[in-house]
């Protein structure tokens, strides 16, 4: 989840509170979805919430969503914003895996050291969410009295720059945090930023390059060039934004906008010059959506009137209105009202009428809602193969075994290896495996395709504990099968073990019968041969004329391979022969 | 007449004409003092003896007071030396006379105090004058520790009380620690007429046994036995039976409670399509928590068959929304994608496809479904995260379903566990809205703690699936509530290769 990065003083002069403490912000936050997390090393406070609001990833976007719930703002602002003077021309030479780009122009900027380091993490922070690492929307501010923009045309003047694709070799510029010379590969290869997003833009044919009138000067998603770094003596400022979707780039646009003029700035409109169309930036539209009333009333389970609804959506920072001639204050206000809401271009996250259903049950307060046992009358009962599980699980410790319960996940090593099991050998455990495609751990690389190398690795760990060790498992295990939809044949097999000084075939055939005897099933056992037990002392273990499983003694060698110092006697077969016709 | 073995041999020690203490009888029928007091006390019930109950008063030297018997009373012995050194006409110095009463400790103190007290003179500025008339070689409390001493060894402490009967001499040697008093009850048994008649007509023991055979039944023979005694209070060997899985346990009583309110069982695959896993849930594709990263994709082809209906319009919620306000994810979705095969990370996939009418058919309101199942997540394996661990999983689908439904129902769920007083917390899913990460106290260290996530299902997840009524949905993972109920730490130790058997063998039982 998202962590915003806060100091409290900035915080106070933001929302014009100077009066609250840290305790009764962080009270405040709580209740707007905000959970303290701690501090950082230089006193800020850190505070974790959810992936939804990332207007609020900046102490700016913190403070507005506050001064909503203090009630010293209502309904929807958008920031004024100037002619635009500069255009961003969109070359024809622009990769293909990156063809948007979007931004503005900021003057009058008076960033402090707080107000520079509260920018800079905002840039991080969407980054990291919505820009998703960067691939999906990359950030570039730029400090603008360091751009000279070419000039557009005699007449109307105006200035542009270009977002262009350039061969990796083909240019050199000054990257940030660093004094020389590189082409854009260079950067990719030397620079420790490039080396990180590297993967972004390791297939382009060409990379994504921007350009004014004395060179390149933006290396996106990768770096900005040096001459361009923005600081605090910076005024005037420049945002671009490439990426791979025009709308998600321009709502971090707005998010950065909305930021900036919380602290005073003023929003200039830039240009994008695509090649079949040209777009006004940045895009502070604001959408509208429909809710009915009833489907307020119906979500929340409270009665609501009109003006109360209103004033709700008001103090969560949208507008509202109704749609039809009906008056707001009309007491009448029925299910067929319906809210017509503006929503402010810097949410992200209002997909559908029923997000604005849930700012309204915020505003209200979801404490406030009583909770009801909904009178609703259904029949409950347990799936079939949980109820045979239980029932088979329930014979299995009454006759003496700890019933255990192992992962599902396992490894070549363990299943086949230290069992004497060829993979592809048609014997129980034999089958082939599914693996996972990008195994982290050595340990857990394959789904079992059997249950007892599970239970021999439990008697291998317990060694040091009080014998006889009778254990026993119900559980899944799963062979590769491409007939089967989803290519993994699933079962519930059964398996258990007798490690005791004197455990023979006989013990494991006795619980055997004696379970086969609990569910009405014939049990056969002719020889068999099984490279995991001793020949001549192993069956295949056949109920109702199926050959469903194995019984028999545990090799010497597989319980040396496992340190055991004492026989065991062992048997698995698939939980379905068990059920009922 | 035959009786048990004790009673016999307590009957013939027994006296007709003397009070015998029960101490005694034992001795001389070679009983444990208990068996023996057991025994009379029977014969007394059946009866053969007279049992009579005295309170007595016994006193016993201490190890100080049978010093003083050879040595003298520290007093005593002040008082010879000071008279040696005629401290009966001049006071004398009182260290030199406690050097030749050979005093020293403990003892100078005890000597200085008694000698003052019993009138053997008096002590100023370090001189002692002693009392000429003095009867000190009389001392009462000399003579009565004497007395007590003799009779000692005769076992008769009644006569040597008899010498010394004066109560304030012998309150002032308790006083003194010299002695110690003892009061107990003494039984003392004689033999009742009918005790004597029997013991004429003769007494039999009869047969102690130590196992009640098949033949003793059958025989009649069990009526003329009696049984040895066991010491029951011994521990006996250690038997073990088997026991459920206590996380298992566990999943059984949530199971329970779920049926007991109405709920379904489901039932499906765990390695499934990503499309069953997270498309359905309008998990936009490059969702952080679909990356290579959370997940443990499988090797193996893409599903066979989803209903292609169904993937039209689950592509089309990703891309468009549903409704005629609804707005898409501006995000890529892909077909194949979808169909890759993972592991599942919630069985939510089961919610999915029991929703869309694939598993048990078109389902009408009203509906209630659970699962308790396993779920798989690549997260660091430590003593609270397991790569593998139970989901418990429920939904409920009705008409009109509110917040407040939602609310009650998980209000009752978690009540059953003792965990009262939930909080809701608004929450953000891609899947829910609105939607609540629960909270509640734990029962005994009344922590905070999260207990589940839950919400309302958004139309975009239940209209492609062709539901048109509300669905509210929870999930929270088993381990989680194992751990409150069962107190365990480390959750290693319940689950997988690594568990500890004399853990499971110990875990208390979950009802």
């Amino acid at each position: 989840m998202p962590v915003v990065d806060i100091d409290p003083d900035e915080l106070r002069e933001l929302t014009g509170h100077e009066e609250k403490g840290d305790e009764d912000l962080k009270s405040d936050l709580f209740g707007l979805g905000l959970e303290f997390e701690g501090e950082t090393e230089d006193g800020l406070l850190q505070f974790e919430f959810g992936p939804d609001r990332l207007d609020r990833l900046s102490v700016e976007g913190v403070a507005r969503s506050l001064r909503y719930q203090y009630g010293d703002d209502r309904g929807v602002r958008v920031p004024d914003t100037n002619d635009a003077d500069y255009t961003f021309v969109v070359d024809e030479d622009v990769p293909d895996e990156r063809p948007y780009v979007t931004g503005a122009i900021i003057r009058g900027v008076d960033l402090d050291e707080a107000g520079l380091d509260s920018l800079i993490q905002l840039q991080e922070k969407l980054h990291a969410t919505m820009g998703r690492k960067r691939a999906k929307g990359a950030i570039g501010i730029h400090d603008l009295t360091m751009i000279k923009g070419e000039v557009l045309s005699e007449e109307s003047g105006g200035n542009s720059i270009t977002y262009t694709g350039i061969d990796p070799e083909g240019d050199t510029f000054v990257p940030l945090d660093s004094d020389r010379e590189m082409t854009p590969a260079a950067v990719l290869e030397e620079h420790p930023t490039g080396e990180t997003y590297a993967d972004l833009i390791a297939d382009y044919d060409r990379y994504p390059a921007i350009y004014d009138e004395l060179g390149l000067f933006s290396f996106p998603p990768v770096i900005n060039g040096r001459r361009t770094e923005v600081s605090t003596d910076s005024r005037e400022l420049l945002v671009e934004l490439t990426g791979t979707d025009q709308w998600t780039i321009d709502r971090m646009c707005n998010i950065i906008c909305y930021a900036l003029s919380a602290r005073g700035a003023t929003i200039e409109d830039v240009e994008i010059e695509y090649a079949d169309r040209t777009l006004v930036r940045p895009d502070f539209e604001v959408d509208t959506k429909s809710v009915t009333h009833d489907r307020i009333e119906t979500m929340l389970g409270v009665e609501f009137e009109t003006a109360e609804v209103i004033d709700l959506f008001e103090r969560s920072g949208l507008d509202a209105v109704v749609a039809d001639d009906a008056d707001a204050s009309d007491e009448a206000a029925d299910a067929e009202t319906v809210y017509e809401v503006s929503i402010p271009p810097y949410r992200t996250d209002v997909l559908h009428p029923l997000d604005l259903v849930d700012d309204v049950g915020r505003a209200y307060g979801f404490d406030e809602l009583e909770p009801r046992y909904p009178d609703i009358g259904t029949v409950g009962g347990r799936h079939e193969r949980s109820r045979l599980e239980a029932a088979t699980r329930n014979a299995l410790t009454g006759l003496g075994f700890e019933d255990l319960l192992n992962f599902h996940m396992s490894s070549e090593d363990e299943t086949y290896d230290r069992m004497n099991v060829e993979p592809g050998a048609d014997y129980l455990g034999g089958g082939d495996p599914v693996e996972i495609t990008e195994p982290y751990s050595e340990d857990y690389t394959i789904l079992r395709q059997w249950a007892l190398p599970s239970l021999v690795m439990v008697l291998e760990n317990n060694t040091h504990r009080a014998y006889p060790q009778d254990l026993a498992e119900v559980g899944l295990v799963a062979e590769r099968d491409d007939d089967v939809n989803t290519r993994v044949r699933e079962r519930r097999h059964v398996a258990g073990v007798l490690a005791r000084h004197d455990a023979t075939y006989e013990d494991a055939k006795a619980r055997l019968q004696a379970i086969c005897g609990d569910f009405d099933v014939d049990l056969e056992t002719p020889p068999t041969e099984h490279p995991s037990f001793i020949d001549g002392r192993a069956a295949s273990v056949v109920i109702d004329g199926d050959a469903v499983g194995v019984v028999g003694e545990l090799h010497p060698s597989v319980l040396v391979e496992h340190d055991l110092e004492l026989p065991v006697a062992a048997f698995e077969f698939d939980l379905s022969a068990l059920a009922s016709a | 007449m035959k009786l048990p073995e004790p009673q016999v041999a307590v009957l013939n020690a027994a006296s007709a004409t003397d009070e015998t203490p029960i101490e005694r009888l034992a001795d001389e029928a070679g009983l444990k003092p208990e068996t023996a007091t057991q025994a009379v006390f029977e014969l007394r019930d059946d009866g053969l003896l007279d049992v009579t109950e005295r309170e007595t008063v016994e006193y016993e030297l201490t190890a100080e007071g049978r010093e003083y018997i050879d040595a003298g009373l520290p007093e005593v012995r002040l008082y010879r030396a000071a008279i040696e050194a005629g401290a009966d006409d001049d006071p004398v110095q009182m260290g030199r006379t406690i050097g030749a009463a050979d005093l020293d400790g403990p003892e100078v103190d005890i000597a200085l105090a008694n000698f003052g007290r019993k009138g053997y003179g008096s002590i100023e500025s370090g001189e002692l004058s002693a009392d000429g008339d003095a009867d000190a070689e009389d001392d009462p409390e000399a003579a009565a520790l004497a007395a007590l001493a003799a009779v000692d060894d005769e076992d008769d402490s009644d006569a040597a009380l008899a010498d010394v009967d004066d109560d304030d001499v012998l309150d002032q040697l308790v006083s003194r620690n010299l002695l110690e008093r003892h009061e107990r009850t003494v039984r003392t048994a004689t033999l009742t007429d009918a005790g004597v008649t029997a013991l004429m007509e003769g007494v039999e023991a009869t047969e102690a046994v130590d196992r009640l055979t098949p033949e003793m039944l059958t025989s009649g023979e069990w009526q003329d036995v009696e049984f040895t005694e066991y010491n029951v209070e011994a521990d006996a060997p250690e038997v073990r039976g088997g026991k459920t899985h206590v996380l298992r346990q566990t999943a059984e009583r949530v199971k329970d409670v779920l049926v007991g309110m109405g709920f379904q069982e489901m039932d499906g695959p765990h390695a499934d399509a990503d499309f069953w896993i997270n498309d359905c849930l309008f998990m936009p594709q490059d969702h952080p928590a679909r990356t290579h990263w959370d997940r443990f994709a499988l090797d193996v082809p893409p599903i066979a068959d989803i209903p292609e209906d169904l993937v039209d319009r689950v592509e089309h919620a990703h891309r468009e929304g549903v409704g005629e306000d609804g707005d898409g994810y501006h995000s890529p979705w892909s077909e194949d994608f979808a169909r890759a095969i993972a592991l599942r990370g919630h069985t939510t996939s089961l919610s999915m496809r029991y929703l869309s009418g694939t598993e048990v058919g078109e389902l009408e309101p009203p509906q209630r479904y659970f699962s308790v199942e396993k779920v798989y997540r690549n997260d660091t394996l430590d003593a609270t995260h397991l790569l593998e661990f139970f989901q418990i999983e429920g939904w409920v689908m009705a008409e009109n379903l509110s917040v407040r439904d939602l609310m009650g129902t998980f209000v009752e769920f978690y009540e059953q566990f003792g965990i009262t007083d939930v909080q809701f917390k608004p929450h953000y899913n891609p899947y829910t809205e609105p939607s609540f990460e629960l909270f509640g106290r734990h029962p005994t260290t009344g922590e905070l703690i999260e207990i589940g996530n839950s919400g309302m299902f958004r139309d975009e997840v239940l209209e492609p699936l062709g539901v048109e009524h509300d669905v509210m949905a929870w999930g929270l993972a088993l381990e989680r509530l194992a751990m409150l109920t069962t107190g365990a730490e480390d959750i290693r130790d319940l689950h997988g290769t690594l568990a500890d058997l004399e853990f499971l063998r110990d875990a208390e039982v979950t009802y």
